[in-house]
C-alpha cells in the first residue's frame, strides 16, 4: 500500500468510523422500540432478547388504535403542537425583528427580560399558572396548552433568530423604505423570504417543544377527551403491569410525526443551529 | 358564493350553541357528581364507565362522569385543583394521599356513610384503619392490594426444595435456583430510589418484626435492631438478584417474573402479564405469604387499602356520591368494579370477598387458588405510618422522598452497613419532618 492510500484509507474510516457508531448509537433505539412493538408478547420480554423479531403481529398496534384514546390524544398533540408552532412563529418573527433591527429606548432591558424567562424554571410556574388558567377558564383546554408552551418556546426563538436578523445586510432594508415599503412589508417582503431557515428551526423547535412537554399537560389537562400524547401514554401502559406491546406501539406512533416534520424541514433547522457559529 | 357560505358558517355555529344549551338547560335538577380515580389503563376504564352507565340510567336525577388521572402527578394537581376551586367531587385515595389532600382543608369526613356501608356489608378494619383518625374517618374503602411472595412451581420441583417459610429457607432456595450462566435469578428485588422498593424494603422490615416507623408518642423509631436485620438480609438476597434491578419498578419485575429470569418476585399481582405474556399455567403459578424471620410466628405484608375521599360540601351532592358508592359496594356491582383488573384489587367487605360477581370473572375462575392466597395474605397487611392504631400524617413527607428506598441503596448499591444505613435513614426522615413543619 502506497503511502497517499494508506492516508486516503484512514482518513475515510477516521470519518466513517464515527458516523457509523454515532448514526447506530442514533438509530439502535428507534429500531428497538419500533422492532418489539411488532414482536408477540413473550417475545418481547423473552429471557435473551431477540435483536430480529421471531414473530410478527400488529395486535399492540390494533389495541392501541381500538381499545384507547390513543388516536384523540394525538389529535391533540398534534392540535396543539401545530397551534403553539404558528403562535410562536408569529410573536417570535416581529419581535426579534425589532429587538435585532430596530433602536428604541429599553431594547436591551426587553432582551434580558426574554432571556431571564427562557431560563425560568417551568415547575415554579406550575401552580400560579394553573390558578391563573382556572381564573380565566382555560383549565382543561387545549389552549390552556398552546398558551403555555408559546410562553416557553418564544424566547429561545427570539433569540435563535438573532443570527438570522443580523447576516440580513440593512441596504436591503433601506432600499425597500427608499421604495416606499413600511416596516411591515419590508418584514413580510425582504426579511422572512431571506431568514426561512431561521422561520423552520423555530418552527420545528416549537412544533417539538410541544410534542413532548409533559408537565404543564399533566396539571392542566383533566378529562381524557382533551389529553396530549406524552401523557395519554402514561396512563394507559398502566402502573403496576405494564403492557409492553402497547408502550411500544405507542412510543412508535409517537415518534412519527416529529420524523415527518424532521424529514420535511430538519435542514433548516440544522442551519439555523448553526447559523452564526463561524463569522 | 363565500358570502353564502359565511352565513351558513355562522348559522351553523348558532345552531351548535343553541344545541349544546339546551340539554345543559333541560338537566338543571340533574345532580352532576365528578370522579377522579387514577386507574388509567383502557380497560379499567371501560369497566368503570359500564357501571357508570348502569348506574346513570337507574338514577336520572343523578349524572356521574369519570375523569381519570395518574397517581404520577396527582399529587400536584389535586391539591392545584382544590386551591382553584375546580377539585372534583370524588378523589381516590391511597392512605398517605388523603393528608395531602387534607391538608388543603378539601376533605369531608365520612363516619356515618362507612358506619352504615360496613353495617351493610361488613367493612374488613384493616381497610378502615389507615382512614380513621383525628376523630373520623376519611375516605372509604374500595379495595386492597397486598404483596405476596410469586414463583415458579416447576423450578422449585426441579430443585427439589419447598416453598420457604421462614429467611433462612428463602435464603437458601434462592441459592439453590440461581444459575447466572443460564441467566436465571432465584429472586429479583428492586433497587431503585422508588415506590416500589419503599414497598419492598418495608416487606423485609415487617417480616423482621420493624413494622412500627413511628413510637406512640409520635418520634421515629426507624432505627432500630429489626430495621437493620431487615436490611441486612434484604441484602443477602440482593446479590441474587438481576444486574438491572436497581432500576426496577413493579413493571420491570413483573416481567422478569414472567419471563422466567426470576424464580420469585414480591409483587401485588402477576396473573394477568402471567397469562397474557407468560406460559399461562395456573398450575405452575405458586404464590405464598413472605417469608419472616425465624423469631417470628406469621408472616405479614405491606398492604394498600385503596379508598374514595368525599371532596364536595354540598349536600345534595354529597347524597348522590354516597349513592353513587352504595352502587358500587353492592356485591352484584361489587366484583364487576374490582375485577376491572382482575387478580389485582381485592375486596375489603366480607360479603364483596364473598360475591358471585367477583368469583365469577374468567381469569379469576382459573387463578382462584392464587387468588384466594392473595386474600388470605392481605388479612395480615399493613403500611408505614399507619399501623397499630396510631396515624402520623408525617408519613406523606417520608413516602415522597422514598426515604426507605434511599436508605436501602446505601446498603445494597453503596456498600455501607446497614446499622450505619439506618441511622442515616432516621435522620433524612427527622429533617423532612421538620422541614415540612416550616
Amino acid at each position: 500500500m502506497t503511502g497517499v492510500n494508506f492516508y486516503r484509507v484512514r482518513r475515510t474510516l477516521g470519518v466513517w468510523i464515527p458516523v457509523i457508531v454515532l448514526m447506530f448509537v442514533v438509530i439502535a433505539p428507534f429500531y428497538w422500540i419500533f422492532t418489539g412493538s411488532i414482536k408477540a408478547p413473550q417475545e418481547i420480554i423473552q429471557r435473551v432478547p431477540t435483536l430480529f423479531p421471531q414473530s410478527f403481529t400488529l395486535q399492540h398496534y390494533d389495541k392501541l388504535f381500538s381499545s384507547s384514546d390513543f388516536p384523540q390524544y394525538l389529535l391533540n398533540s398534534t392540535i396543539v403542537a401545530a397551534l403553539t408552532m404558528i403562535v410562536t412563529l408569529l410573536l417570535a418573527t416581529p419581535a426579534a425583528y425589532s429587538l435585532y433591527r430596530l433602536r428604541f429606548p429599553g431594547r436591551d432591558l426587553i432582551f434580558k427580560v426574554i432571556l431571564v424567562t427562557y431560563a425560568f424554571p417551568g415547575i415554579l410556574l406550575l401552580i400560579p399558572l394553573y390558578t391563573m388558567l382556572t381564573h380565566i377558564h382555560l383549565v382543561d383546554t387545549l389552549w390552556a396548552l398552546v398558551i403555555i408552551n408559546v410562553t416557553f418556546a418564544s424566547p429561545f426563538a427570539v433569540w435563535l433568530m438573532e443570527a438570522f436578523f443580523k447576516a440580513v445586510p440593512h441596504e436591503l432594508e433601506e432600499a425597500a423604505a427608499l421604495d416606499g415599503a413600511d416596516r411591515a412589508t419590508i418584514l413580510a417582503r425582504v426579511m422572512l423570504p431571506l431568514i426561512a431557515p431561521g422561520l423552520g428551526s423555530i418552527a420545528i423547535y416549537a412544533f417539538i417543544t410541544s410534542w413532548t412537554e409533559y408537565m404543564f399537560a399533566s396539571v392542566v389537562i383533566i378529562s381524557d377527551v382533551n389529553r396530549t400524547v406524552p401523557v395519554g401514554l402514561a396512563g394507559i401502559i398502566g402502573q403496576y403491569q405494564v403492557d409492553w406491546g402497547l408502550l411500544l406501539a405507542g412510543a412508535t406512533i409517537t415518534t412519527l410525526p416529529v420524523l415527518m416534520l424532521f424529514a420535511l424541514v430538519g435542514r433548516h433547522f440544522v442551519e439555523g443551529l448553526t447559523a452564526g457559529a463561524v463569522k | 358564493m363565500r358570502a353564502k357560505a359565511g352565513a351558513f358558517t355562522i348559522a351553523l355555529i348558532i345552531g351548535m350553541l343553541f344545541m349544546a344549551w339546551g340539554p345543559v338547560s333541560a338537566q338543571e335538577d340533574v345532580v352532576e357528581i365528578v370522579f377522579w380515580h387514577m386507574e388509567q389503563p383502557p380497560h379499567r376504564v371501560e369497566r368503570i364507565q359500564q357501571l357508570i352507565d348502569e348506574f346513570n340510567e337507574a338514577h336520572p336525577n343523578i349524572h356521574v362522569s369519570q375523569e381519570p388521572q395518574n397517581w404520577a402527578e396527582i399529587y400536584a394537581k389535586a391539591p392545584a385543583a382544590v386551591a382553584a376551586g375546580n377539585a372534583p367531587d370524588l378523589l381516590f385515595a391511597i392512605p398517605d394521599f388523603t393528608p395531602i389532600i387534607r391538608q388543603v382543608g378539601a376533605v369531608q369526613p365520612v363516619d356515618d356513610f362507612v358506619a352504615e356501608m360496613d353495617e351493610a356489608h361488613g367493612f374488613f378494619p384493616s381497610a378502615v384503619e389507615p382512614y380513621t383518625y383525628d376523630g373520623h374517618v376519611w375516605a372509604v374503602p374500595l379495595w386492597n392490594m397486598a404483596h405476596s411472595l410469586w414463583y415458579h412451581v416447576d423450578m422449585f420441583e426441579e430443585a427439589g426444595i419447598e416453598p420457604p417459610e421462614t429467611w433462612d429457607e428463602w435464603l437458601a432456595a434462592v441459592e439453590a435456583l440461581t444459575d447466572e450462566e443460564a441467566g436465571v435469578y432465584g429472586i429479583g428485588l428492586p433497587a431503585n430510589r422508588h415506590l416500589y422498593t419503599d414497598q419492598t424494603v418495608y416487606d423485609f422490615m415487617i417480616n423482621a418484626g420493624a413494622f412500627e416507623l413511628y413510637n406512640e408518642d409520635g418520634t421515629l423509631r426507624f432505627d432500630n435492631p429489626d430495621t437493620v436485620e431487615a436490611l441486612d438480609f434484604y441484602s443477602q438476597l440482593y446479590q441474587y438478584s438481576p444486574p438491572d434491578s436497581p432500576n426496577w419498578t413493579w413493571g420491570e419485575a413483573e416481567a422478569c417474573f414472567v419471563s422466567r429470569t426470576c424464580a420469585m418476585i414480591l409483587q401485588f399481582t402477576v396473573i394477568k402479564s402471567y397469562e397474557d405474556q407468560g406460559e399461562g399455567d395456573p398450575e405452575n403459578l405458586g404464590v405464598i405469604p413472605i417469608p419472616h424471620a425465624a423469631d417470628l410466628e406469621e408472616s405479614g405484608t405491606i398492604a394498600y387499602p385503596n379508598a374514595v375521599m368525599l371532596l364536595t360540601d354540598d349536600p345534595d351532592k354529597q347524597e348522590a356520591a354516597y349513592e353513587w358508592l352504595r352502587f358500587l359496594l353492592e356485591p352484584e356491582n361489587y366484583g364487576r368494579f374490582l375485577n376491572m383488573e382482575p387478580g389485582l384489587f381485592l375486596p375489603v367487605t366480607e360479603d364483596g370477598s364473598e360475591a358471585e360477581s367477583y368469583w365469577s370473572d374468567p381469569l379469576v375462575v382459573e387463578y382462584e387458588a392464587q387468588i384466594r392466597v392473595m386474600l388470605e395474605n392481605s388479612q395480615n397487611g399493613m403500611l408505614f405510618g399507619f399501623t397499630g392504631g396510631n396515624i402520623f400524617p408525617s408519613i406523606a413527607q417520608i413516602s415522597a422522598q422514598n426515604l426507605l428506598a434511599q436508605t436501602l441503596q446505601r446498603v445494597v448499591i453503596d456498600g455501607e452497613a446497614p446499622a450505619d444505613a439506618v441511622a442515616w435513614g432516621q435522620e433524612q426522615m427527622i429533617e423532612a419532618i421538620e422541614a415540612a413543619e416550616e
